[in-house]
């Protein structure tokens, strides 16, 4: 078994965008000589790009549960629901799958998303050799259920679009549901910024 | 000039000699398990086979009714475009503009954009703006959000019924039957799509 080496110790570099190995020494202007998009070592300002959106979604992420996302009006007087509230009706009436599920994309996902990216910027910057398995697992989890936070802008959307101009109510979105939207939107890019190599990379 | 047979490990940058694969072969990282690559199974003829089938299963997704409502015979429907809609009120736009990208902008485009370079590649060319094509296919692979629609029409499903006579239309089957092609077609790695297409000659 010969031992694993990086990209950088052979003098190569990977495409990201077409998986191409190329040679650093045939590099002329920084892009793939197969696909043409830029190619770096690592993705340029990795760390700060990531850091950035991550705030941005911490603070859309307050508004989008402290505002409603939907109003209703019907037979039964106007309301005004927001995220927590809406899960906690459905756990009330008896449907606790459906309130589980809407737990997990609006609630557990996007937390999950915070704790895990603070936590892989924390440990990169310090260069730790502590868990790099599991922390590049840790990164594969985050892309993966980036976008099913999405959920609950479908279903305001949905329920919106069919509770229109009916006898037994309407229901209209609000404020609320465009904040999460963004929290969606802008933890996506966070973790699309982060460079999973630079919990691989030794800096001296 | 390029080194070919050669794979770099997308997470940990770790470099590997490739080897040839077999059919439901997968090559796993060493150090960090991340894919490699995957045996390449699908050629052009079933590419394009998939492709078609994604763009039927999109226009019928988007021209039946996902979701419908009959009250004393009044009905109202709802697909993609209308969900979109109810969400274009004052600046709550941000959110319709969101939904309408990844939901209906993206899948297009991706279909559209594979259908081009497949049925090059079929005909024996290398489809025009080739790089360009594949560079966009990967910027916008991580937007598609036709699965969580998916979803979120099932969720709406449950939460009305308890108050309104809500049943679902062929678009909900349509939106299944395009999860899973695309799903399919996701599965295959833009390097591999390098390898079936005619190589420019230098």
């Amino acid at each position: 078994m010969t031992a694993l080496r990086q990209s950088l110790e052979l003098g190569l570099i990977l495409c990201r965008t077409c998986g191409l190995a190329v040679s650093r020494a045939s590099l002329l202007d920084r892009r793939c000589p197969r696909c043409q998009s830029r190619i770096e070592q690592r993705t340029p300002f990795s760390t700060e790009m990531t850091l950035a959106w991550l705030i941005a979604g911490i603070v859309f992420y307050i508004p989008a549960n402290l505002l409603p996302v939907m109003h209703t009006s019907g037979l039964l007087g106007e309301a005004d629901s927001n995220i927590l509230g809406g899960i906690l009706e459905f756990w009330r009436s008896g449907d606790w799958d459906i309130a589980l599920l809407i737990f997990i994309a609006s609630v557990a996902v996007p937390f999950t998303k915070f704790i895990a990216i603070g936590l892989l910027l924390l440990s990169v910057r310090n260069n730790s050799l502590w868990q790099q398995h599991q922390r590049t697992a840790l990164y594969r989890i985050v892309e993966f259920i980036g976008y099913w936070s999405m959920l609950d802008v479908i279903v305001v959307a949905l329920t919106s679009a069919l509770m229109q101009f009916q006898v037994l109510g309407t229901a209209e979105p609000r404020a609320g549901i465009a904040f999460f939207c963004a929290v969606v939107i802008v933890t996506m890019l966070s973790a699309l910024s982060f460079d999973p190599r630079l919990i691989w990379d030794r800096r001296a | 000039m390029a080194v070919n047979r050669i794979l770099i490990c997308r997470d940990c940058d770790t470099v590997y000699r490739a080897i040839p694969l077999r059919r439901g072969d997968v090559a796993l990282c060493r150090r960090c398990d991340a894919v490699l690559a995957r045996y390449f199974g699908a050629n052009v003829e079933s590419g394009l086979a998939l492709v078609c089938a994604a763009a039927i299963f999109f226009a019928i997704a988007n021209l039946t009714p996902i979701l419908s409502i009959d009250i004393a015979g009044i009905e109202t429907k709802a697909n993609v475009w209308f969900a979109v809609r109810s969400l274009q009120q004052g600046w709550i736009s941000v959110a319709a503009f969101g939904l309408a990208f990844t939901t209906l902008l993206i899948p297009a485009v991706q279909i559209a954009l594979l259908f081009w370079v497949l049925l090059f590649a079929r005909l024996g060319h290398r489809p025009p703006g080739f790089g360009p094509i594949m560079r966009l296919l990967h910027r916008t692979r991580p937007w598609s959000m036709t699965e969580v629609f998916l979803l979120g029409a099932l969720v709406a499903i449950v939460k009305l019924a308890n108050w309104v006579p809500i049943t679902a239309g062929p678009g909900v089957w349509a939106i299944a039957a395009l999860t899973t092609v695309l799903a399919l077609l996701g599965r295959c790695d833009p390097a591999s799509w390098w390898s079936i297409v005619p190589a420019v000659k230098a």
